[in-house]
C-alpha cells in the first residue's frame, strides 16, 4: 500500500512537497482551510481534508492537536510541516511522533534546543564555532545589559531568546537608551513568544548573512552543499537570496562549511537543516542559528547542486542512509531567487490583499517557478504574502543576474503590486552587481524612486494617453477584442475609422 | 513634397501626458504610422489589449501596462509593476488652460506674417489643424514668383486671417500659430 503523506501547509511549498510525495511513490493529503478554499494546492493533491477552520482565528496549518487528530482519522503515515507555522514547533513534532506518526524534520528534542538560542550557542561553542560577542546566556535587566555592553562595545543588539522575525529585537546606539529598548524588547518578546529572556551581543556594521544548507540521516551521515548569501532582507524577512554567495572565498566555504557539518555531526542532527552565520566585513564570520526546517530559499541551492532536498527529508525520515558523500556534491553554476510577495515597494510594502486578474511567468529550461497562486487566485489577509518564487539557474553570476532580470520582465501580474520591480531594482543596483550589499541594504540604500525608469515612464504615458483618447476620439465603444501580435494600435485606429 | 512630416493635420490626436514629478509628455497618435512622442516617432509595438490592460514592445522588451485608476482626466498606470501617475489634456485643453502659449510674445514669433507684397495663392491648412516646422502653410505670389510660406515651429494653425486669391501687405498677419514645441 502507497504510504499516506500530509503536508500541514499551504501554497507553493505544498505544491513543491506533493511533487516529491509522488516522486516517491506516496500518496499525498493536504488540508482545506475555509481560510482560502480555493488554493491553488488543493489541485495536486491526491486527498483533500476539510480543515473546518472557518469560526476560528487560528487556522488549521497552526492548530497542532487538530491536525494529529485528523490525521489519526485519515490513516497518515508522515507529516511534512513545510515551512514557517508549525514546522519549528518541538511540541508538534512530538505529538506526531507520540502518536506514531512520521514527523519528517528532527526530533522534537533537537527542534527544542535549536529554537532556544542559548542553547543552540552554548552547543555551538561545544563545536567550536564562532559566536558574535556577547552574554553566554540571558540577561535578566537592562542594567545588565549596560553592563555588558560597556564590555563589548557600542552598538549592541538586544535579541529575544525566543525570537525570531525580527520581534524582541532592538539595536541600542548608545547607553542612554538601552534601558528603554531593553523593556520594550523584552515586553515584545514576552507577549509574541511567551518568554521575555534577552541577550545581548555585538552589533556589526555591515554584516551579510551566509548560511549552509547541511543534510544529515538518522546514522550519522552529515554532508554540506555550499551556502546561500540570503543578505538582501527587509525587518529580517528575506526577499532575495543568491547560491552561492561571491563574499566568499572556497578557504572560507570550506571552514564554514565543515563547521556547519561538524555542529550537526556534534548535535546528532537529522533532516535538511541549515546552520547561518552572520560574516563581517573583514571576513570574519560568526554561527547566528540552525533552522531545523526546510526553507523557502532551498531551491537555489537544488539548483547548484542537483541535489533535491525535499526528497532526501522524506527519505531521511523513513531511515534511509544519505548515500551522498560530501565529495559528491559539485556546485554548479550560479542560482539566484526571487520572492513574489504581494507588496507594495513604493509604499512601504504594504501588503495587498485581493485578486489576481492575471498572472504570467517567465518560462525556459533555467527557470523554476514555484507558485501557490494563478490566474483568478486570491490573495487573502489571512496568510503572508508570498504567492510564488522566481528561481534562475545561470552558469556565472553575471549570466545569472541577467537572465533573472529578462526573467522579471517577462514576468507580469494584473491586479496586485508584488515584490518583482524590487527585485529588479536589486538586481540592477551596483551593490549588488559588486555584491557588496549588507543586511543594510533595504533600509539604508534602497528608495522607491530605484524602482522607476525612464522608459516605464514613458510607456506609461503612451498607456495612459491610448486609453484616454480612445474615450476622447469616441472609439471605446466599439473597440474590438485584439489578440493579433501582428496588428498594432496605430492600424487599430485606421481600421476604426474608416 | 517628398518631406514627411510627423504631424498629421488632425489636432485632436495630440494629448498631453503630465507626471506628478512635473514629466510632460506630448504623444501623438496618427492613424497609420507610430506615435510620435515629444517631437520623435517611435518604434513601439502595440501587442496586446485587454480590459484595462495594454502590453507594448519596445527595445526588445516587454511592457506591460494596467489601469489602476481613473478620476476624470487623472490615471494612474502601472508599468512593469510600477505605478505612475499622470493627468491628461487634449491639445485643445491644453492651450484652453493656458498651459501652452500663455507668454505672448512665443505666440508673436510663431505667428506667420507676409514677408512682402504679394497675392495669396493657396491655403494648403485649415484651422485646427498640426503643422510641422518647416511645412508649407500657403503660397504667396509675389514679383511673378509663387513663395511657399512655411511654420516656423511645430505648431497648431489657431486662426487664418486671409483667404485664397486675397492680396496683402508687407507685414499683414496671415496666420496665428501656437508652437506646441514649449
Amino acid at each position: 500500500m502507497k504510504k499516506r503523506l500530509l503536508i500541514a501547509n499551504r501554497s507553493e511549498i505544498a505544491i513543491r512537497i506533493i511533487r516529491s510525495a509522488h516522486k516517491l511513490g506516496m500518496l499525498a493529503v493536504v488540508f482545506q482551510s475555509d481560510k482560502e478554499p480555493d488554493a491553488l494546492y488543493l489541485k495536486y493533491a491526491d486527498e483533500i481534508i476539510p480543515a473546518r477552520d472557518a469560526t476560528t482565528e487560528k487556522p488549521i496549518f497552526l492548530d497542532a492537536e487538530r491536525i494529529v487528530n485528523l490525521a489519526l482519522e485519515h490513516n497518515i503515515d508522515l507529516i511534512h510541516p513545510g515551512y514557517g507555522f508549525l514546522s519549528e514547533n518541538p511540541d508538534f513534532a512530538a505529538l506526531c511522533t507520540e502518536n506514531g506518526i512520521n514527523f519528517i524534520g528532527p526530533s522534537a528534542t533537537l527542534i527544542r534546543e535549536m529554537g532556544l538560542k542559548t542553547v543552540a550557542k552554548s552547543m555551538a561553542i561545544e563545536a567550536g564555532l564562532p559566536l558574535v560577542p556577547g552574554s553566554d546566556g540571558a540577561i535578566n535587566d537592562a542594567e545588565a545589559a549596560k553592563v555588558y555592553a560597556e564590555k563589548i562595545g557600542y552598538p549592541v543588539l538586544l535579541k529575544a531568546s525566543a525570537g525570531g522575525g525580527g520581534r524582541g529585537m532592538r539595536i541600542v546606539e548608545k547607553p542612554e537608551t538601552i534601558e528603554r529598548h531593553f523593556k520594550s524588547a523584552s515586553d515584545e518578546a514576552l507577549a509574541a513568544f511567551d518568554n521575555g529572556d534577552m541577550f545581548i551581543e555585538k552589533y556589526l556594521q555591515n554584516p551579510k548573512h551566509i548560511e549552509f544548507q547541511i543534510l544529515g540521516d538518522k546514522h550519522g551521515n552529515v554532508i554540506h552543499l555550499g551556502e546561500r548569501e540570503c543578505s538582501l532582507q527587509r525587518k529580517h524577512q528575506k526577499l532575495l537570496e543568491e547560491a552561492p554567495s561571491a563574499s566568499l572565498t572556497p578557504e572560507m566555504r570550506k571552514d564554514m562549511g565543515d563547521m556547519a557539518v561538524r555542529f550537526a555531526k556534534k548535535i546528532g542532527y537529522f533532516s535538511a537543516g541549515t546552520i547561518e552565520y552572520i560574516l563581517d566585513e573583514d571576513g570574519s564570520f560568526y554561527f547566528m542559528e540552525m533552522n531545523t526546517r526546510i526553507q523557502v530559499e532551498h531551491p537555489i541551492t537544488e539548483m547548484v547542486s542537483g541535489v533535491d532536498l525535499v526528497d532526501w527529508q522524506i527519505r531521511i525520515a523513513l531511515g534511509e542512509v544519505l548515500t551522498l558523500k560530501q565529495e559528491d556534491i559539485k556546485l554548479n553554476g550560479w542560482a539566484i531567487e526571487c520572492r513574489v510577495n504581494t507588496e507594495d515597494p513604493q509604499n512601504r510594502f504594504s501588503p495587498q490583499t485581493g485578486f489576481i486578474d492575471k498572472i504570467h511567468f517567465p518560462h525556459s529550461n533555467d527557470i523554476r517557478i514555484e507558485s501557490g497562486v494563478q490566474s483568478g487566485s486570491v490573495v487573502t489577509p489571512y496568510f503572508d504574502s508570498m504567492i510564488a518564487k522566481i528561481i534562475v539557474h545561470g552558469s556565472s553570476r553575471q549570466e545569472t543576474i541577467e537572465k533573472t532580470l529578462a526573467a522579471l520582465y517577462e514576468f507580469s501580474l494584473i491586479g496586485l503590486k508584488t515584490t518583482v520591480p524590487f527585485c529588479r531594482a536589486v538586481l540592477q543596483h551596483p551593490e549588488f552587481v559588486d555584491a557588496t550589499y549588507t543586511t543594510r541594504w533595504v533600509d539604508q540604500v534602497y528608495s522607491p524612486e530605484m524602482l522607476e525608469n525612464e522608459d516605464d515612464e514613458m510607456i506609461g504615458a503612451l498607456a495612459a494617453t491610448i486609453m484616454y483618447a480612445s474615450e476622447y476620439l469616441q472609439l471605446s465603444s466599439d473597440l474590438p477584442s485584439y489578440k493579433n501580435d501582428s496588428l498594432n494600435v496605430w492600424v487599430l485606429n485606421k481600421r476604426l475609422n474608416y | 513634397m517628398g518631406t514627411s512630416y510627423i504631424y498629421k493635420r488632425d489636432a485632436s490626436r495630440l494629448f498631453i501626458a503630465l507626471r506628478d514629478n512635473g514629466k510632460r509628455y506630448k504623444i501623438y497618435i496618427p492613424k497609420e504610422s507610430e506615435p510620435v512622442i515629444n517631437g520623435e516617432e517611435y518604434d513601439i509595438d502595440f501587442v496586446e489589449q485587454e480590459d484595462f490592460h495594454y502590453s507594448f514592445d519596445w527595445k526588445g522588451k516587454r511592457f506591460h501596462c494596467e489601469l489602476v485608476s481613473r478620476d476624470q482626466n487623472k490615471a494612474v498606470v502601472k508599468v512593469n509593476g510600477v505605478e505612475y501617475k499622470f493627468s491628461l489634456e487634449s491639445l485643445f485643453s491644453y492651450i484652453r488652460h493656458g498651459m501652452i502659449g500663455k507668454d505672448d510674445k512665443s505666440i508673436d514669433e510663431n505667428n506667420i506674417t507676409s514677408p512682402m507684397p504679394g497675392k495669396i495663392v493657396d491655403i494648403f491648412l485649415a484651422e485646427g489643424d498640426l503643422v510641422n516646422e518647416g511645412e508649407p502653410i500657403l503660397s504667396l505670389e509675389a514679383m511673378k514668383m509663387q513663395n511657399e510660406i512655411t511654420a516656423t515651429c511645430n505648431g497648431v494653425i489657431r486662426k487664418i486671417h486671409v483667404v485664397q486669391g486675397q492680396s496683402v501687405m508687407k507685414d499683414d498677419l496671415m496666420v496665428e500659430v501656437t508652437s506646441i514645441d514649449v
